[in-house]
């Protein structure tokens, strides 16, 4: 292979693309008019516009157009075609590899029940499941209804008695037919607590499969991962054998070529692991994987390995070779605001920066200056931290979170940061449905308070002051309180050179050596506030300042005079607006209205003009009728605004 | 004999004078500051911090004016005018103080106000004013209504300064009753709050009087008549804050600064700390001193670059610079002789012609009096220093740092000769004369006339009648009886000096300079 093709945006295109070069191989990136200039875009070596990521003959004859079809590879990435069967398919067709399992192997694994029933044959323990012919009343409840098509939660409901199958059971199918178009149903038993631990396996086309250990992404938030860590922290050696052995087994049994994963479920009540699908591609928290692997002594790429075995390589290792060394935490970083409901977020990305150190290793495609739409996947980046040990993994990951900027747009690392450190992920003790049963609570932002008061006041200090310095100055008297124009922001009292109150009454040092500008309007602002040193990273612009604590972003929005005074207006009249004549009268007096509601219509110099309710209330008076004629300003109708007792 | 109290005990107890007008927020009782903020409202020192950029130091003038002058306390004089930052524009702000009588002008408020448009005026810098107010204080109307330097020059003033291009603009923020409507009326622009702020040449009180019709205060001239029916005012404000912001982003409209008149230098900070003022400076005027120690105190790098150092030695002339900008110093050193009237004439003039601003520093008990000084005609010499100084285009700012009296006063740039600004130290002293003088002067006409008629005097009635005249001269001549009459723009406390000093040049330097044209100097 000379050539791969990269079916993929993102970080993801990235990744390939890196693992391509230091290979030789050129790289052939796609994209569409949102992503052009985009990273991936500059880093491939040639770049091709297609009209969408899921265009499979422009993508084919991006690949067949601009190389040896012979010997140029495809690689899907994850998400987009990386599972589709028929673009597989389409892609051997074209005389290219496709880098990825065999096309009927991702059809097979692609459907819950044709995955449950290979490994069934492979022996491979499942969840225990019923038909919809089973008698309802039999079933050991809770029970999961989901669609045998597709997954991410879709067409899945939880059933806890026999009573409530039925409804769950029609609106499972009309999701499942809406989002797959496909409803057919599987029932089967639902684990209340469990672990999702998941084998990253490869096979090549050589018949030898061999496992690379597990992940465990417990920490998911309605079935979508957020946390993902290998080695798995539970597991005992006697259920890693058991899960690895039947993740190998079940790959043999299929004849998988290829990079794979096999997830389970492990109960948490009984220790049992279940099958739970199989995902024909690289994972999104590959990463943790390599960074704990160690094949014969050496990391391993697993893109490397991929393309090898896509090119018809043996895997050049056996199972005996494969060890684990340390630990690895992945943390997904979304567009999302996590503390209001993890609602989408996009925007500018002002200002970007990514943790760059040993021990901190990030996957990203997120740039300073970057637009966040919400076309795409909001996933941003993907901050992995490596440690010797779990707890050491952890901690890193706590400060990586923390040394994560993205200014200009809501992103959820900050819930990130708070959900590493917490105690119960330091104490491995989330299960897949915590996140949904759980409310984290926000950090204070009394320390971004301050970081941005402190750099919105610019103090000048003695050294270079002028009469009209910005110290607060009084005649005769102690300074007076500087208060920032932001909201949520303290007043400042400036004590002496470096030495600042707040109104709150703490104390802080500070001074104009602890500002450091990372760009244009950005800066990291150090202070000790009552004798702690803290830091924080500062963008402050014509609307507002949003500080960077800890990952946390906050915004404080400056004041203006800019507000709406329409929403109140006192005078609750209508008036006539010219003389005319009232053509309809639409209400009552007593009458309920909402603002905008026509009270009216006025016919003058022969248009018809609507009389609308200036605001919500109750009509308190009609003073007009059909037909009569009415002087300018008279008063057509009155509306009480005060609130109606309820 | 009782040690008489050090300038570092004087600036304490000013300290404290000014601590506790401005303590609570406005000059009212607590009841009235508690019933003000229970509407919603600002206090009137909130409103100013507020109005002002965040950190803007905020010159306050005359903050003790009012002081003991009435049988009620008139806590600066229920208005807080001084000059700050807004919108990085350096303003004049004037601002009604409501918990004290209503926010009613009486004459010490009326005569506030005057002097912060004055200051608006010379300075050419925006005057904004925060107004809520009763209007006039009907009790003492004949001294507020009439007259030129009455309740009417404060609307004389804001049509003429508009006419010279000087931002006139208001907020109304509570009452704005009678005269005092014309404040939002005769502005340039106009911010009222809703629900809050009033406007109405008669109030409800007065329209039922006049025409028998009940009318509620909001209904009469409220921010929604005035924002939308009548268009008294230009912007409807939610609240206090809210108005604030406005006005600053109207301030934000306003043109930026001119260019300084002068030539400016790199600031300095005068190698002796403002602090050790308060060692070199003596309380008691008939102890001695060298000016210089004050003047190397407040100008930068405590350099300076003197005039006739060694001729007319009881009047130090230098030049030196204060933040950057330059001054010509006019300092006493001693009582007032012909050559040092005509050294201080010689330098006034130069500096005029080199557009230097003057500064003067006055410690002075007079002219030298006797008959060979009178017969080499002192009052000739003296005349061509004080048409010097009346005649000067260039800002003066004095400061009162000793004795002002009599003549010295004149030629050294008292409030009548226009300085932009004057101030006190705690420890000065103005009067026509000294007390003791005074008494002795009145004392020798009265034993004269007592004499003549053939009667005797003793020297224990002549005693008597000094005590009540020494009394009197002592009190009317405090720098806080003079400051609470407005004869000054307030007292400072000295190591202040150079800080206020360098905010007047500020001011000062938003006005071009005109050519000098003197009066007559007789030879």
């Amino acid at each position: 292979m000379d050539t791969l093709l990269i079916a993929n945006r993102g970080e993801i295109a990235r990744r390939v693309i890196r693992t391509a070069r230091t290979l030789g191989i050129r790289t052939i990136a796609v994209f569409t008019e949102a992503d052009a200039g985009a990273l991936h875009v500059r880093e491939a070596d040639h770049a091709v516009q297609l009209p969408g990521y899921l265009d499979m003959a422009s993508i084919i004859a991006a690949a067949t157009d601009n190389s040896t079809p012979s010997s140029t590879g495809v690689h899907p990435g994850y998400g987009f075609l990386s599972e589709n069967a028929a673009f597989a398919r389409a892609v051997e067709e074209a005389g290219l590899a496709w880098v990825g399992p065999q096309p009927e192997v991702i059809d097979a694994m692609g459907r819950k029940d044709r995955a449950r029933a290979i490994a069934e044959a492979a022996g491979v323990p499942v969840v225990p499941a019923y038909t919809l012919e089973d008698d309802p009343a039999t079933f050991a409840y809770p029970v999961l209804v989901k669609a045998a098509a597709g997954g991410g939660g879709k067409g899945m409901r939880v059933v806890r008695s026999a009573a409530d199958l039925q409804a769950a059971q029609e609106a499972a199918a009309r999701e499942a037919a809406k989002a797959f178009g496909d409803d057919t149903l599987l029932l089967e038993k639902y684990v209340e607590r469990g672990r999702h631990i998941e084998v990253q396996v490869f096979g090549d086309s050589h018949g030898n499969v061999v496992h690379l250990f597990e992940r465990d992404c417990s920490t998911q938030r309605r079935h979508q991962k957020v946390l993902e860590e290998a080695p798995a922290p539970t597991l005992t050696d006697a259920q890693r054998r058991d899960i690895t052995d039947a993740a190998v087994a079940l790959a043999q049994h299929a004849g998988y070529t290829g990079a794979g994963t096999v997830e389970f479920l492990l109960d948490e009540a009984t220790g049992e692991a279940y099958f739970l699908e199989m995902n024909t591609r690289l994972q999104v928290e590959h990463p943790v994987t390599e960074e704990v692997i160690r094949v014969n002594g050496e990391r391993a790429d697993l893109v490397e390995l991929q393309l090898r075995i896509s090119a018809g390589e043996p895997l050049g290792f056996t199972q005996d070779d494969v060890t684990t060394e340390g630990h690895a935490i992945e943390a997904r970083v979304y567009a999302e605001d996590a503390w209001g409901g993890f609602l989408p977020q996009a925007g500018h990305a002002a200002y970007v920066s990514w943790p760059d150190w040993n021990g901190a290793r990030v996957d990203h495609a997120l740039e300073s200056g970057q637009e966040v739409t919400t076309g795409f996947d909001p996933m941003l980046g993907k901050v992995i931290a490596v440690g010797a040990d779990r707890e050491q993994a952890r901690q890193r990951l706590v400060h990586a979170l923390e040394d994560t900027l993205v200014l200009g747009l809501t992103t959820n690392t900050g819930f990130l940061r708070e959900l590493v450190a917490s105690d119960a992920f330091r104490d491995a003790a989330i299960d897949t449905a915590w996140l949904d049963r759980t409310t984290l609570e926000p950090p204070a932002t009394d320390a971004a308070a301050i970081l941005a008061a402190l750099a919105e006041s610019s103090f000048d200090l003695p050294a270079t002051s002028t009469p009209l310095s910005h110290d607060g100055w009084r005649d005769g008297g102690a300074a007076a309180p500087l208060r920032p124009v932001l909201a949520d922001t303290p007043a400042l009292r400036l004590l002496g050179p470096a030495r600042v109150e707040t109104a709150g009454g703490a104390a802080v040092t500070w001074g104009e050596e602890l500002r450091e500008p990372l760009a244009p309007g950005v800066e990291v602002v150090h202070a000790a506030v009552d004798g702690e040193w803290l830091y924080g990273v500062v963008r402050r612009d014509r609307r507002g300042a949003e500080v960077v604590v800890a990952g946390q972003r906050t915004l404080f929005a400056r004041h203006t005079a800019d507000r709406d005074h329409t929403a109140h207006a006192g005078d609750g009249s209508v008036l006539a607006p010219m003389p005319g004549t009232v053509l309809a009268v639409r209400v009552e007096a007593g009458q309920q209205v909402t603002k905008g509601d026509v009270l009216g219509v006025l016919e003058a110099m022969k248009m018809e003009l609507s009389l609308t309710a200036p605001f919500d209330g109750t009509v308190t008076e009609v003073a007009c009728a059909t037909g009569a004629q009415v002087a300018l300003g008279a008063v057509l109708f009155t509306v009480d605004g005060a609130e109606s007792p309820a | 004999m009782t040690t008489s109290p050090t300038l570092r005990d004087l600036a304490a107890e000013l300290r404290e004078r000014l601590a506790a007008v401005r303590a609570g927020g406005a000059g009212g009782s607590e009841s009235a500051r508690a019933k003000h903020t229970e509407r919603g409202k600002l206090l009137v020192r909130e409103r100013v911090d507020r109005l002002l950029d965040p950190g803007s130091p905020f010159l306050e003038l005359s903050p003790l004016a009012g002081d003991g002058v009435y049988d009620f306390d008139a806590a600066s004089a229920g208005i807080v005018a001084g000059l700050g930052r807004v919108s990085g524009r350096l303003c004049v702000i004037i601002a009604n103080d409501a918990t004290v009588k209503g926010g009613t002008y009486y004459p010490m408020t009326v005569k506030k106000h005057l002097r912060a448009q004055t200051i608006s005026l010379q300075n050419r810098l925006p005057a904004i004013a925060l107004v809520d107010s009763g209007g006039g204080f009907l009790p003492m109307q004949d001294e507020i209504f009439p007259d030129r330097e009455h309740f009417g020059r404060i609307f004389f003033n804001q049509a003429n300064a508009s006419g010279q291009g000087i931002p006139q603009l208001a907020a109304v923020m509570g009452s704005c009753t009678a005269g005092g409507a014309y404040i939002p009326a005769m502005s340039d622009e106009t911010v009222i709050v809703r629900n809050q702020g009033t406007i109405f040449l008669g109030g409800p009180p007065l329209v039922k009087a006049a025409t028998g019709e009940v009318v509620t205060a909001e209904e009469l001239g409220g921010g929604d008549v005035h924002a939308r029916t009548s268009g008294v005012a230009d912007h409807l404000a939610e609240d206090d804050a809210h108005a604030l912001d406005i006005l600053r982003e109207i301030v934000a409209t306003c043109p930026e600064r001119p260019p300084v008149p002068w030539t400016t230098v790199p600031v300095e900070e005068p190698l002796l700390a403002p602090e050790t003022l308060y060692d070199v400076v003596p309380t008691d005027s008939r102890q001695p001193y060298d000016v210089r120690e004050v003047i190397r105190r407040i100008v930068d790098g405590s350099r300076m670059q003197e005039f006739k150092k060694l001729y007319g030695e009881t009047l130090v002339c230098a030049f030196a610079h204060i933040h950057g900008h330059p001054v010509g110093i006019v300092a006493n050193n001693g009582i007032l002789f012909s050559e040092s009237a005509l050294k201080g004439a010689h330098f006034i003039e130069l500096c005029n012609q080199r557009r230097i601003p003057l500064l003067f520093l006055q410690n002075i008990t007079g002219f030298m009096v006797g008959k060979e000084y009178e017969n080499r005609g002192i009052a000739r010499d003296g005349a061509k220093l004080v048409t010097a100084v009346a005649c000067s285009t260039v800002p003066k700012f004095t400061v009162v740092i000793g004795g002002s009296f009599g003549a010295g006063n004149y030629g050294m740039c008292g409030r009548a000769y226009d300085p932009r600004f004057l101030w006190m130290w705690p420890n000065a002293r103005i009067s026509v004369m000294g007390g003791e003088q005074a008494a002795s002067v009145l004392a020798t006409v009265k034993r004269d006339g007592i004499e003549a008629k053939g009667d005797t005097w003793t020297s224990e009635q002549e005693e008597a009648f000094k005590d009540p005249i020494r009394a009197m001269y002592d009190e009317q001549g405090s720098a806080y009886y003079s400051t609470a009459r407005l004869w000054d723009d307030g007292v400072i406390d000295p190591v202040d000096t150079r800080r206020v000093l360098g905010i007047a040049l500020e001011a000062a330097a938003h006005a071009p300079v005109e050519a000098p044209s003197y009066g007559v100097f007789r030879m």
